[in-house]
């Protein structure tokens, strides 16, 4: 249980750095950061579970991406403001960047390992954010057929 | 009432080129140029977003396609500024539902794009407490966080130094990761129980580029697949010259080490 409250917190301070970074809207900060925490909590949570990392990186983007819509709807203001910092602890930008090291150290065989994982968990976030960002849509027909 | 369409389109683009520049995604900048026209009637609107240009071409005339208008934007740099992003947007619903004059527009979309960011100051400590809470999610000891949280706060600053000075993504990116794995030696140098590895990749979280690589493969999903191309290339550029600076200064390293021992 602490281990999940450091991991909270830690995933929270983080999130609140990079919206700071992507000058997300002062309204939007905690939002964001709330986000991406509880995003990073089930992701740790269904990881320690699981054992895998894309299907526990597609549940998490999945809650930060409907936590970002409903803060969307609440609020006024395009998704992407909330979803952009949120899923930052999750994307596998070390895996790219271990990739690219390995590449250049000539280790094709870590080098590939490292890329195809971080493809996967890509494909995965964004998988969920298009799930997300589709039902929304359908949603609005929906609304505006009733109109 | 009477519109200019030449103004009209013109002010679409802005209002998109706005967008594209501070990180909206491809499908966002084409609804909201698309909207932004169709609001004042105009019959066609066809709008073709990269990351690199926006093509849009409207057409005023119901019958005859004699008053065709086209307009090519190059876009030449691309940052992530949510507020920017956000503020276009209420913007472009004000402007589909009331009556505002394109003039009016014009001057409320310059005022948007000359928007302050946060001061560097608070930005560049804000990326340090980022990369330190990221070495502490991925394992590090508190030496450890101290060092990434300085190396980050330094490197933060000289890329944004590079970046005002107009060096392309390759030089930035090469500079920033040396630099990075440069100061995270000098600091396990000085601070005791530091492994040099997660200093570096704390440090270095403030460039790498998993925003680019997740919006690469949105916008391939959306269909949008030349900006999902576009955007991937631009990914791996970034994780390759910083990967390409850090393992020049790491290998440089292990030689002097090697040498001297």
């Amino acid at each position: 249980m602490l281990l999940y409250l450091k991991h909270f917190i830690f995933a929270f301070i983080a999130t609140i750095g990079f919206a700071f970074l992507f000058n997300t809207p002062k309204s939007a900060l905690l939002k964001s950061a709330l986000a991406g925490a509880f995003g990073w909590l089930l992701f740790i949570a269904s990881d320690t579970k699981t054992g895998s990392v894309v299907v526990s990186t597609f549940l998490a983007s999945l809650l930060i991406g409907l936590i970002g819509e409903v803060y969307a709807i609440t609020d006024k203001k395009p998704i992407t403001v909330f979803i952009i910092p949120g899923i930052i602890p999750l994307v596998p930008g070390f895996k790219l960047y271990y990739t690219m090291i390995s590449i250049l150290e000539g280790d094709l065989l870590k080098a590939s390992s490292f890329g195809s994982e971080a493809l996967m968990i890509t494909i995965a976030i964004s998988g969920a954010l298009t799930v997300v960002l589709s039902i929304n849509s359908f949603r609005k027909r929906i609304m505006a057929k009733r109109i | 009432m009477e519109v200019n369409e030449k103004k009209l389109l013109n002010m679409a683009i802005f209002a998109g080129e706005i967008m594209l520049k501070n990180g909206a995604e491809t499908y966002r900048v084409e609804d909201t140029i698309f909207r932004l026209c169709r609001s004042r009637n105009v019959s066609e609107v066809e709008v073709f977003v990269t990351p690199t240009g926006i093509f849009a071409s409207i057409n005023p005339g119901v019958e005859n396609n004699e008053n065709i208008i086209t307009y090519v934007k190059r876009i030449k740099s691309r940052a992530i500024d949510l507020n920017k992003v956000s503020e276009v947007n209420d913007f472009s619903r004000r402007f589909v539902e009331a009556e505002i004059s394109i003039d009016e527009a014009m001057s409320q979309l310059k005022k948007i794009d000359l928007l302050p960011h946060y001061p560097l100051e608070l930005q560049a400590l804000f990326g340090g407490v980022a990369s330190g809470f990221f070495a502490l999610l991925f394992g590090a000891n508190s030496m450890e966080f101290i060092a990434a949280l300085v190396t980050s706060i330094v490197v933060t600053l000289s890329v944004h130094f590079l970046i005002k000075m107009e060096f392309n993504l390759f030089i930035t990116n090469i500079a920033g990761g040396a630099m990075s794995a440069l100061i995270a030696i000098l600091l396990s140098l000085v601070l005791p129980f530091t492994e040099v590895d997660k200093v570096v990749t704390g440090a270095i979280m403030v460039m790498v580029p998993g925003v680019a690589m997740t919006n690469a493969v949105r916008d391939s999903i959306a269909g949008d697949l030349v900006s999902g191309l576009a955007r991937g290339a631009e990914a791996l550029l970034i994780a390759v010259s910083i990967a390409f600076g850090v393992g020049f200064i790491l290998r440089a390293w292990m030689f002097i080490k090697g040498v001297g021992l």
